[in-house]
This record gives structure tokens, C-alpha cells and sequence, in this order.
């Protein structure tokens, strides 16, 4: 296969696997209003987990990386497995969530609970081979020639972004969905209305988690191998600019954002010149545009560039005359929100 | 026995540091309300800032008062430019400290795209050991404690003893009331970033020297030990940063001394955790930290 084939096969999982994380991170935070800042945990659980479950025991390749558990299982047990780890891992977050902290407070812990996970696991290298991480993590296509495997590849990872699809719809639409938008415009009348706040946060937070965790899962069983490099603090930021920049709320909006921050973004700037006094340089790069776009759009323009539709019913149109405007505590706030305190 | 002794020791030097960052980042939160965790990318600017003069042979403390000036004015800008106009803007806590955690990553990539990925360091400064109780330090340590110290008991004078400090606590407490008394509170606000910039930068370039080699993510990582000292205070409270410090600085250094070093930092979010779970107020638990903190 030619060199142009192979990194569209390469571009087009990468998307994929980026899409579901940006799904999960939109239904968390641009639906429900769930400030998840270790979002990159789920993920590297995910990817992790479906490690451990598909390689063969850590002495089978004369035991030159030390892993946990090493199952050896099918690829469908594997990713089913990073999806409920992923779901654990997100619930785990979650409650850390549920002590009535302040916004930021809470967005802080989960930074830093980001960072520490990244240390434990590179710490310990007995865990998950620390800093140095898995390496021939098995491909469920292994065995077919490269052009074909790689196609397989592409196609498998396009029909969990279509189950993904059909699944989002349930938590993003109808009554859930409703219920999931008015938490994060106002907690309080949500639980006034017999809704439990902690209830529907922490389902939040385990879908949210299953789809890192089999974005994650799909993600390394393509590239072969994953360490506590690959799941950097930054990359958070970067998830949750494809949110911000494609519309907060909005399925569709946050698919473009995560197309434009991955594709045209961190992929993109890799076609720049590279200078030989500063490799890494144009990554650096990336990563600046990147966090000046987030600032950019939180300055310019919160909602992103779709911004959520809100519902056109009749009886909504009278519901919302002469009402103020919503209040935006889970939003990133702009124009609209009255100054705080 | 001795090897708990000289990790008294170190924990004393790194709790200095540590104390040092910790109070800058509690003294601007405290006054603006914003948490920022750009701090951490200010920090490593700092260290690399600090290189550049120890590159045109300033001594490595001359370094320290000059970038710490420098980086005051850098926070000063930062919060002038940015943060206060999102702000009045009502943006919501969680957008403001995405605008941090954004304008981190851009400042310690530019910072990388500069100086380069590698390994820095100032040097070695000096061989001589001073010995005190058993424990052994540095020289450039004693002289981080003792400019700790200083600044500590500075700042403390300056909170109680001038109006200026009067009007910083009471724009710490309530900004709407400290206004209407007639506090100029925009300028405290600006006074409390330079501060707190200034508390950044001398903790980066000390942070540069007690750690002897560095690289970009100097900063990021020191950001666990720092938010973990000031949340042991109770984030907001200068006395509570500075105790904090000491606190993580030794036991962070026993476990690394005791158990085994990489775990240090897990052991400064263990101290995070249990105070967020058992009191997310802090130890001293003051009323006013309370009700910013608590939703």
C-alpha cells in the first residue's frame, strides 16, 4: 500500500477514536454541565485496560515489559472490558465531584487527580511497565496483509462511531436529554422537580467514561503501544477545545470541532517545515495555536462555532418572554451572564 | 536514624520552596477569586528566565530578585489583559480556569519552542555544607530558607501592620463591602497579582536552583506539591500556605527518604485528597474560606 494510503487509514482512526472521546466529553460537559478536567483518565483506563486483557501473560515476550493480568482475551472482550473500566474510572472521577465544592475547585482536584494518575502508573513499574508503557499491544487484524488489516481497521473503528452515534442520542435527546440540559442551566430546579442531581451526574460520568474508555481501547490496539506520555494533562485540553470551538451541547458542532482541532490542527501542523535546530518544534507549535484557540473562543465566542440548538417548541416561546436569561453557572459564561460576584 | 534526619532536612529546604509558590498562589487567589494555573508555566518561565541572566553571570540570587521583579510585572499583565476583562465579561469559574490551564500550555510550549526540550541547569552552587542539629544543608539552601523566611515575615508585616494590608484582607473577604468603604479594589487586585507573581518567580528560580537540573515541565509538576500545601492551609490563607509548605516539603521528603522517591507526589495528593474529603476548608477552617470554597 502506498505511504498516502496508510496515513489515511492512520487520519481516519485517529478521527474516530477522537470523535468518541469528544462525544463523551461533550455529553458530560457541553450537555450536563459536568466539568470533567481528567477526562484523559478514562481514556488511558480504557487503553490500558484493553492492553492487559488482550496481551498474553508479561512473561510470554520473555518478560520484557511487566504488566498486570495479561488475559489474552478476543478483541470484542477486550474493548468491552475498556468500556467498563472506562465507566469505573469515570464514576471514580465522579465522586470525587460530589462534594459541594466550588466550580474551579472542583475543575483544580481533577487536574491534579489527571497529573497523579499519570505519576502512579509511570512510578510503578510493576503495574502497567511504567514510564516506559505497553508496547505489542495486539491488533485484532494482525494476521491480514497490512493494506487490508489497516482497512478493516478503519471500518470496525467507523461502526462504533455509528453505535457510539445511536447511543449518544439517547443521553443528548428526549426527556433524558432535556433533563441532562436543565441540570446544567440549573441544578437546583432540576432537583426541585424530583430529579437526583447526584444520580444523574454519576450516569453521566459513566457513559462519559465508556466512551474514553473504548475511544482509548480502539486507539491502542491501531498504534500498538501507550505510556504516561501519551496521556498527558494537555490532552484534556485539547478534548475539550474540540467541545468548546464546535458548539458545547451539540453532537454535530462538537464532531466538526474535534475534526478541526485533531485533522487541521495537531495533525496539521506536522506538513510545516521542520527546523533542524528545533525538532519538536512545529508540535510546540500545535500545541500553542491550540491553547489560543480555547482562549480565543471562550473571549469571542462561548458557544462555539454551532452552537446548541435550543428547543423550538410553541409552548417555549411563551415560557421564555420577558424571562431573564439563563443563568450560565456550567457554561463557560460570556456576554450573556451577569457578572459574578 | 540519620537518613530520617537528613530527610528532615531536605524537607525543610524543599518545604521553604514549596512555601514560597504556595503563598503566591493563595494571596492572588485569595484577593482575586481566580484560581490560576498558569502559575505553574510562570514558574518554569521563571527558572528559565533566571538562566538566561545566570547566563550573562549575575549571580544566581542577583537572578532570583530581578526575575521575580519581572515575573510580577508578567502576572500584573496577565491578569490586566486577560483574566480581569473575561471576568467583567461573567465568565463562569470553570471557563476562567480552562483560560488558565489554556494560557499554561501556550506559555510552557513557547517556553520549549525557545529554549529547546533539553535538560537545563544553573550550575552547582557551591560545595559547602552548613550543619545544623544533625541535619546537613546546602548553602544555597540555608539561603532559600533564610530569603523564605524573610519574605514570609515581610508579608506578614505587610497584611497586619500597613494599610495596605488591611485593605487587602478586607477585599479578600468581601469585595463588594471593601469597595463601598472606599478600597481601591481594582488596585488591590493588581497589587495581589504582582505579589503573587513575584512570590512565583523567586519560588521558580529557587525551585531552578534547589532542583539542579530542570526541563520544561518544571513547573507543571511542582504545581502537585503547591496546590497540595495550599489547599492544606485552606487555599486563600497566606499563614495556611506558608505552614502547608512545610508540612508537604517534609512529607514528601520522609517518604522519598523512607519508602521511595517517585511516590513523593503521590504522597502530596494523598495529603490533597484526605483534606479535600475530611476538610476542604483547610486546617484552620476560617469562616470566609468556607464560604468561598463550599457552593
Amino acid at each position: 500500500m502506498g505511504a498516502a494510503g496508510y496515513y489515511a487509514t492512520v487520519l481516519l482512526v485517529y478521527l474516530g477514536t477522537d470523535l468518541l472521546a469528544a462525544w463523551g466529553m461533550n455529553l458530560e460537559f457541553g450537555v450536563a454541565g459536568v466539568a470533567n478536567l481528567a477526562y484523559i483518565v478514562v481514556i488511558a483506563a480504557g487503553a490500558y485496560t484493553y492492553a492487559v486483557f488482550a496481551l498474553p501473560r508479561a512473561t510470554a515476550n520473555g518478560g520484557f515489559q511487566q504488566y498486570i493480568l495479561g488475559l489474552h482475551q478476543s478483541f470484542a472482550v477486550s474493548v468491552l472490558a475498556a468500556a467498563v473500566v472506562g465507566a469505573l474510572a469515570g464514576i471514580l472521577i465522579g465522586l470525587t465531584g460530589l462534594k459541594r465544592l466550588r466550580q474551579d475547585y472542583q475543575a483544580m482536584v481533577m487536574l491534579v487527580v489527571s497529573l497523579i494518575a499519570a505519576t502512579v502508573i509511570g512510578a510503578d513499574t510493576g503495574f502497567l511497565n511504567g514510564d516506559i508503557g505497553l508496547s505489542l499491544i495486539p491488533n485484532p487484524f494482525a494476521n491480514l496483509a497490512p493494506t487490508t488489516a489497516s482497512w478493516a481497521y478503519v471500518a470496525l473503528v467507523a461502526l462504533a462511531c455509528l453505535v457510539g452515534l445511536v447511543v449518544m442520542r439517547r443521553f443528548t435527546t428526549g426527556p433524558l436529554g432535556r433533563t441532562l440540559r436543565a441540570m446544567r442551566d440549573d441544578e437546583h430546579a432540576v432537583a426541585a422537580a424530583g430529579h437526583s442531581v447526584v444520580n444523574l451526574r454519576l450516569v453521566v460520568q459513566a457513559v462519559g467514561g465508556a466512551f474514553g474508555g473504548v475511544s482509548g481501547a480502539l486507539l491502542v490496539a491501531f498504534i500498538g503501544g501507550w505510556s504516561p506520555g501519551a496521556w498527558a494533562y494537555a490532552e484534556t485540553l485539547a478534548i475539550l477545545t474540540a467541545v468548546i470551538v464546535g458548539g458545547m451541547g451539540n453532537t454535530a458542532g462538537v464532531s466538526a470541532g474535534a475534526f478541526v482541532v485533531y485533522l487541521l490542527l495537531l495533525q496539521g501542523v506536522q506538513f510545516l517545515p521542520q527546523f533542524a535546530a528545533h525538532p519538536g518544534l512545529s508540535e510546540d507549535l500545535g500545541w500553542m495555536v491550540l491553547g489560543g484557540l480555547t482562549i480565543a473562543f471562550i473571549w469571542l465566542r462561548p458557544q462555539g462555532i454551532f452552537p446548541e440548538r435550543r428547543p423550538r417548541l410553541g409552548i417555549a416561546r411563551f415560557a421564555t418572554a420577558g424571562a431573564p436569561p439563563p443563568r450560565e453557572e456550567a457554561g463557560l459564561g460570556g456576554a450573556a451572564a451577569p457578572p459574578g460576584p | 536514624m540519620s537518613l530520617f534526619v537528613d530527610a528532615v532536612g531536605f524537607g525543610i529546604a524543599s518545604g521553604a520552596v514549596i512555601a514560597l509558590g504556595a503563598v503566591g498562589f493563595t494571596v492572588q487567589f485569595g484577593i482575586s477569586n481566580v484560581l490560576n494555573i498558569t502559575y505553574g508555566a510562570l514558574m518554569t518561565l521563571a527558572a528559565y528566565l533566571g538562566l538566561v541572566l545566570v547566563g550573562w553571570h549575575l549571580s544566581v540570587w542577583l537572578a532570583l530578585v530581578v526575575v521575580a521583579v519581572v515575573i510580577g510585572g508578567i502576572s500584573v499583565a496577565f491578569n490586566r489583559a486577560l483574566v480581569s476583562p473575561l471576568v467583567q465579561r461573567g465568565a463562569s469559574p470553570f471557563g476562567l480556569i480552562v483560560v488558565t490551564v489554556a494560557a499554561g500550555i501556550v506559555l510552557q510550549y513557547v517556553v520549549t519552542a525557545i529554549a529547546g526540550p533539553q535538560a537545563q541547569t544553573y550550575g552547582e552552587q557551591g560545595n559547602s555544607s552548613i550543619g545544623v542539629l544533625g541535619m546537613t544543608f546546602s548553602v544555597a539552601q540555608v539561603t532559600i530558607i533564610a530569603i523564605t523566611v524573610v519574605v514570609m515575615l515581610a508579608l506578614h508585616l505587610l497584611l497586619t501592620r500597613t494599610q495596605l494590608g488591611r485593605a487587602m484582607r478586607a477585599t479578600a473577604s468581601n469585595r463588594t463591602l471593601a469597595r463601598s468603604c472606599g478600597i481601591a479594589t481594582d488596585r488591590v487586585s493588581d497589587l495581589a497579582w504582582l505579589l503573587s507573581g513575584m512570590l512565583c518567580g523567586a519560588a521558580g528560580v529557587a525551585l531552578a536552583i534547589t532542583v539542579v537540573s530542570f526541563d520544561f515541565t518544571l513547573g507543571a509538576t511542582f504545581l502537585i506539591p503547591m496546590i497540595a500545601a495550599a489547599v492544606l492551609g485552606g487555599v486563600g490563607q497566606p499563614y495556611g500556605a506558608m505552614l502547608g509548605g512545610l508540612v508537604v516539603g517534609l512529607v514528601t521528603q520522609i517518604t522519598g527518604a523512607l519508602w521511595d522517591p517517585s511516590y513523593q507526589d503521590v504522597v502530596a495528593l494523598g495529603v490533597l485528597i484526605v483534606m479535600l474529603l475530611v476538610r476542604p476548608r483547610g486546617l484552620f477552617g476560617a469562616a470566609w474560606s468556607a464560604r468561598r470554597l463550599l457552593a
